[in-house]
C-alpha cells in the first residue's frame, strides 16, 4: 500500500508539472545523446591513434659504410635505452630483399654494388609514443657516429594527436554544460513539485511519515525523467547509428554495441536524474521543514 | 502519561512562550487547556507530538522522552498520537477516503485491511456517503469531522485538539465536541486547547488555565472557575 501510494505520488507529481516535465524530459534525451556521441568519436579517435603509435616503426639507416660489427655495436648502444620495446636488425642483404618485394627489382641489377646501408627497426614502448619524446630521441641517436638518418612518420601522430586533445578538451568543456543543463531542468521540476505539496509534506510529517515515504516521490519523479530521457536518446542514437551503417559500407556495428547503447544510455539517464532529485529533495524538504 | 517537567520554550523573538512547567496528565482523563491569546497553549500542545522540543525540562509523552529523542522516535510518537487543528490540516486535494487512510498507508498496513477500518471510522463521523469527495468540497464541520476520524485511526492513546471549534459554528462545535467525548468515553484521552467558554462551560473535565506561558495555581481556579472564566474572557 505505502509502495502504490509512493508510485500515485510520483505520477501525480509527473502529471501535475507537465510542462517543465516534457522540457526536462526533451533536455535529457538531447544532452545524452550529444554525450554517448562525443564518447563514442573520442573513443574511435584514441583508439586509432593508440593503433597508429604501437605500429610506428623509427627506421635508423647508417652510414652505408658502416661495417656488420660496427653496426652491432650501435645496436648495443641502442639497447641502453629503456623506453625501447624491440631492436630489429636489417642487414644490406635484408634491405636488399625488401627492395626487391616493393619494387620489384633487385638492385644488384641495377647497380655494380648494394648502395642500401645497414638499418634497424625500432619500436618504442606504448607510452614513449608521443612527438616530444620522438624528436628527442631522433635527435639523439641522430648524434651516434656512424648513424645517418632517423625517420619516422610522425606527421600523421601529430595531426591525430592534435585533434584527440581538441576533441577531449570541447569534450569535457561540453559535458559540464550538458551536465549543468540536465542538473538545471531536474531540480526545477523537482522544486516545482516540492513545492506545490509543501502543505501535505507538512502534514505527513505531523503524522509521523518517515523521510523516505516522503521524499521518494520526488526522487522517483527524477528518475522517471531521467528514464524516459535515456529511452529517448537510445532511440535516437540506434537510428543515427542505423543511418551511418546503410551510409558507410565499411562500417558496421555489432549487435553487442547496439545492446550496450542500449544499457549504458538508460542508466546514464536513470543515475543523472535519480542523484540530481535525490539531492534536490533533501535540500527542499529541508527548507520546508525549517520554515515553520 | 503525559508529564512536564520544568518546562520553559523560547521561540527566537519570544522567549518564555511558555515559562517553568509542571503538569502531570493521567491516562483517560479528558483536560481542558484554557488561556487568552498567545497565552501558551499551542506551544504546549505542539510539545506532546514534539513538534518543537523544550529549551529547558524534559516533556515525557507515554513512554518517550524529550531527552535525547531521534527523529525516527519522534515519527514512531507521532504515529501514536492523534492530532486535530482549528484549521483541520486536511490534504485538500485528496478524498476523504485518502485523508483519513494516510496515518494507516504511513503504517505501511495493507490494502484489504485499511479500506475496512476507513470504513468503520467514516460510519463512526457519519461521512460514509461523502469518502470519494474531495476535502476541499466538505463545510468546516465536516472537515473537523474527517480530521477526527484521520486522528482517531490509529487508535491512538491520545487525541490532542488545539481549538478544534475555533472555525466552527455552533452547532458543528457541538458536535464536534460530542465526538470527542465520545472518544474519551472509550478510553483515549483527550487534550482540547479552547477559547469557547460558552461551549465547555457546563463539562465537568479537569481544567488548565494559562496566562503568559505559566499554569495558574490550581486552588485559585478550581475555587472560582466561573470567575476565573469571566476574567479570561474579558482579557481578550
Ligand atoms: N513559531 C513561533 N515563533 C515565534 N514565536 C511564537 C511561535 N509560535 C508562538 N509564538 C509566540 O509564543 C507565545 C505563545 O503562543 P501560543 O501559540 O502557544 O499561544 P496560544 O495560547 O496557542 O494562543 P492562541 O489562542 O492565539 O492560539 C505567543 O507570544 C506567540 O507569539
Ligand atoms: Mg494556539
Amino acid at each position: 500500500m505505502k509502495l502504490l501510494f509512493v508510485i500515485r505520488q510520483t505520477l501525480n507529481n509527473l502529471w501535475r508539472e507537465r510542462t517543465p516535465v516534457v522540457a526536462t524530459i526533451l533536455t535529457i534525451s538531447i544532452a545524452l545523446t550529444i554525450m554517448i556521441a562525443l564518447f563514442e568519436v573520442s573513443w574511435v579517435l584514441y583508439n586509432e591513434l593508440h593503433d597508429l603509435k604501437s605500429n610506428m616503426v623509427i627506421e635508423v639507416y647508417l652510414d652505408s659504410q658502416i661495417s656488420g660489427t660496427r653496426a652491432r655495436d650501435i645496436q648495443e648502444e641502442l639497447n641502453n635505452y629503456n623506453t625501447i620495446d624491440r631492436i630489429r636488425y636489417v642487414s644490406k642483404e635484408t634491405a636488399a630483399e625488401i627492395f626487391l618485394q616493393e619494387f620489384g627489382e633487385n638492385i644488384n641489377d641495377i647497380l655494380d654494388e648494394n648502395p642500401l646501408p645497414i638499418s634497424f627497426e625500432i619500436r618504442l614502448l606504448p607510452a614513449f609514443n608521443h612527438s616530444d619524446y620522438l624528436s628527442l630521441f631522433k635527435k639523439q641517436v641522430e648524434n651516434i657516429p656512424g648513424v645517418d638518418e632517423v625517420h619516422y612518420r610522425h606527421v600523421l601522430i601529430e595531426k591525430l594527436e592534435t585533434l584527440t586533445e581538441a576533441v577531449a578538451v570541447a569534450g569535457i568543456f561540453v559535458l559540464i554544460i550538458l551536465l549543468f543543463a540536465m542538473n538545471l531542468l531536474v531540480r526545477n521540476t523537482i522544486k516545482l513539485s516540492v513545492y506545490a505539496k509543501r502543505r501535505q509534506i507538512a502534514i505527513m510529517n505531523i503524522l509521523g511519515a518517515g523521510n523516505l515515504l516522503i521524499r521518494l516521490p520526488f526522487i522517483l519523479e527524477g528518475a522517471i525523467e531521467g528514464l524516459i530521457g535515456g529511452i529517448f536518446s537510445a532511440t535516437g542514437l540506434i537510428i543515427i547509428h542505423k543511418f551511418i551503417e546503410s551510409s558507410f559500407a565499411l562500417v558496421s556495428f555489432s549487435s553487442t554495441m547496439y545492446k550496450m547503447l542500449w544499457v549504458y544510455t538508460i542508466t546514464l539517464g536513470i543515475l543523472i536524474g535519480l542523484l540530481t532529485s535525490a539531492e534536490a529533495v533533501g535540500r527542499f524538504v529541508n527548507k520546508i521543514f525549517s520554515k515553520k | 502519561m503525559i508529564q512536564f517537567s520544568n518546562i520553559t520554550v523560547n521561540y527566537s523573538y519570544v522567549p518564555g512562550a511558555v515559562k517553568d512547567i509542571n503538569l502531570k496528565l493521567r491516562k483517560g482523563d479528558f483536560t481542558l487547556l484554557l488561556g487568552p491569546t498567545g497565552s501558551g497553549k499551542s506551544t504546549l500542545l505542539r510539545l506532546i507530538y514534539m513538534d518543537i522540543l523544550p529549551s529547558e525540562g524534559i516533556v515525557t509523552i507515554d513512554k518517550w522522552s524529550s531527552y535525547r529523542i531521534t527523529p525516527r522516535q519522534i515519527n514512531l510518537l507521532r504515529r501514536n498520537v492523534g492530532v486535530v487543528f482549528q484549521d483541520f490540516k486536511l490534504i485538500e486535494n485528496m478524498s476523504v477516503y485518502e485523508n483519513v487512510a494516510m496515518p494507516l498507508i504511513i503504517e505501511g498496513y495493507r490494502r484489504r485491511y485499511i479500506k475496512r477500518l476507513v470504513h468503520i471510522l467514516l460510519d463512526e463521523i457519519n461521512m460514509l456517503q461523502s469518502a470519494n469527495q474531495r476535502a476541499s468540497t466538505l463545510s468546516l464541520g465536516e472537515k473537523q469531522r474527517v480530521a477526527i476520524a484521520r486522528a482517531m485511526a490509529k487508535n491512538p492513546f491520545v487525541i490532542i485538539a488545539d481549538e478544534p471549534t475555533g472555525n466552527l459554528d455552533r452547532e458543528a462545535s457541538q458536535n464536534v465536541l460530542s465526538l470527542l467525548e465520545r472518544i474519551h468515553q472509550n478510553g483515549t484521552s483527550v487534550i482540547m486547547a479552547t477559547h469557547d467558554y460558552e461551549l465547555i462551560k457546563d463539562t465537568p473535565y479537569r481544567r488548565i488555565y494559562i496566562e503568559n506561558g505559566q499554569v495558574l495555581p490550581p486552588a485559585r481556579t478550581i475555587a472560582t472557575p466561573k470567575t476565573r472564566i469571566n476574567l479570561l474572557t474579558q482579557t481578550e
